[in-house]
């Protein structure tokens, strides 16, 4: 077996465009995410039951169906029911969905992190619900929410691959392309590889430094190496 | 649109044929996994550091590319370095050892929430080291890991959905087939989602039992 850098070379551009596309995709759905994961979290977390439930069921189906069959039925069912979505809108869709949800659960879980006295404290000196989030329970959370964030920002750029199948022009497919024409199995192999750990080690390297510039991340160490175990 | 009943019913017999494939290939996968995964764990304990190197850059790059790439990688390079190896197998062998990474670390969390009071009191008692590990720490960590390890197989229920990728005729794959011969595929792909949902929401509920029983256990 020969390994030829000039090939990597010559198929460079191609790899740089997917990985691109990768990055764009998955940044794109991991703000939409954040910004839907707050009020499902909340509403999780809400005392009414017209609240809660919705958000329950709408997590519970995301995290109990694969992201891959997820694709399929956004990219499958919604132009059958009428709804024509490109590989583009049903990709991002798809990534934005499962990452709303699996980033409100880090949410929930660092919502409750601080302790309920603060929160009942707060209420009783006459702050509002939302001025209550926003000056005794964000601030406090951060350092519990940033590393578990970190990780579910792993697992969507990982995720990310499978939207090849829907022929979203991301990295997985680059190396697709490139496998397909050059039929150069063990440099496009290492190439995507080492493409997809450098990806997810930034972003890994950059939560850390912005979980030590908050004032609670050194209890929360622990826990998250726990809860590290389920990002694939 | 409307959903038909009757592709529903056509397709389910076909579907639940692949769920059996899709449980068999995460089942083994969980098992071997648990294999792999101890060995991962001892292997960063050891003392020589070429070892712990591999093993650390092993979880690094398990953890770090898509678990997509790694399943191609081990189906389309392992017969390049003459290893001829069938789609099931190998799709196991690219989930253990995906799911070997993390299970380490979950074997490791175990062994730290074992008190060490205990060890030391066995080892007074005059017990060999063997025997520790076979009376008390094992039993111990078994129990404390079982919990996580549901939830890991829960998560391999899923990701064998990727294996579809390599030909290997689990519940997707077996979706892909019966909308190819029927083409109606919103029935097909709704009725798979809900197969794999009550599958995994069930096992969900027993993760939370085993939750509850290992928390009494350790008191």
């Amino acid at each position: 077996m020969t390994f030829s850098f000039s090939i990597i070379a010559e198929a460079w551009p191609t790899f740089m465009a997917g990985l691109l596309t990768t990055a764009v995709f998955c940044s794109v759905s991991s703000v939409l995410g954040l910004g839907l994961a707050v009020p499902i979290a909340l509403a999780q977390l809400s005392r009414s039951f017209a609240w809660r439930l919705p958000a329950k069921v709408i997590v519970e189906i995301v995290r109990d169906t694969p992201f891959l069959v997820q694709v399929f039925v956004i990219y499958f069912v919604l132009p059958a029911a009428g709804l024509p979505v490109s590989s583009t809108a049903a990709g991002i869709l798809a990534l934005t969905i499962h990452g709303a949800v699996y980033f409100s659960e880090s949410i929930r879980g660092a919502i409750l992190s601080v302790p309920k006295g603060q929160v009942d404290a707060a209420r009783a000196t006459g702050m509002s619900y939302p001025l209550t989030l926003r000056r005794v329970v964000f601030p406090q959370m951060m350092g519990y929410v940033l590393p578990s964030i970190g990780n579910q920002l792993v697992g969507l750029i990982k995720d990310s691959a499978v939207l090849s199948i829907i022929s979203v022009p991301e990295l997985s497919m680059a190396f697709n392309t490139v496998l397909g024409t050059t039929f150069a199995a063990p440099e496009s192999f290492v190439t995507v590889a080492v493409l997809y750990w450098l990806l997810t080690s930034a972003v890994t390297l950059v939560m850390s430094r912005l979980e030590r510039m908050t004032p609670t991340h050194r209890s929360t160490q622990e826990l998250t190496s726990l809860i590290a175990g389920t990002d694939r | 649109m409307t959903l038909e009943w009757r592709y529903v019913e056509h397709a389910l017999p076909f579907l639940l044929e692949g769920t059996l494939i899709t449980i068999a290939a995460s089942l083994l996968a969980v098992a071997l996994g648990l294999i792999v995964g101890i060995f991962v764990m001892l292997g960063r304990q050891s003392r020589f550091k070429a070892l712990r190197g591999f093993v650390a850059a092993y979880i690094s790059i398990v953890r770090g590319t898509p678990l997509f790439i790694q399943i191609l990688i081990v189906y389309y390079a392992l017969p390049g370095l003459g290893l001829d190896i069938p789609r099931f197998e190998s799709g196991v062998i690219a989930l253990s050892l995906n799911s070997g990474a993390y299970i380490s670390e979950m074997i490791r969390g175990g062994l730290m929430a074992i008190p060490k009071g205990q060890l030391d009191a066995a080892k007074a008692f005059g017990m060999r080291s063997s025997l520790i590990w076979r009376r008390i720490t094992l039993p111990q960590v078994l129990v404390l890991i079982l919990p996580p390890l549901t939830i890991e197989f829960t998560g391999l229920l899923k990701a064998s959905a990727l294996l579809s990728v390599i030909g290997l005729v689990e519940l997707t794959r077996r979706a892909q087939e019966v909308i190819g011969e029927t083409l109606r595929s919103p029935e097909v792909w709704l009725t798979t989602a809900a197969l794999y949902f009550v599958m995994c929401f069930a096992l969900g509920t027993v993760t939370r039992r085993l939750e509850k029983a290992a928390a009494a256990y350790r008191l």
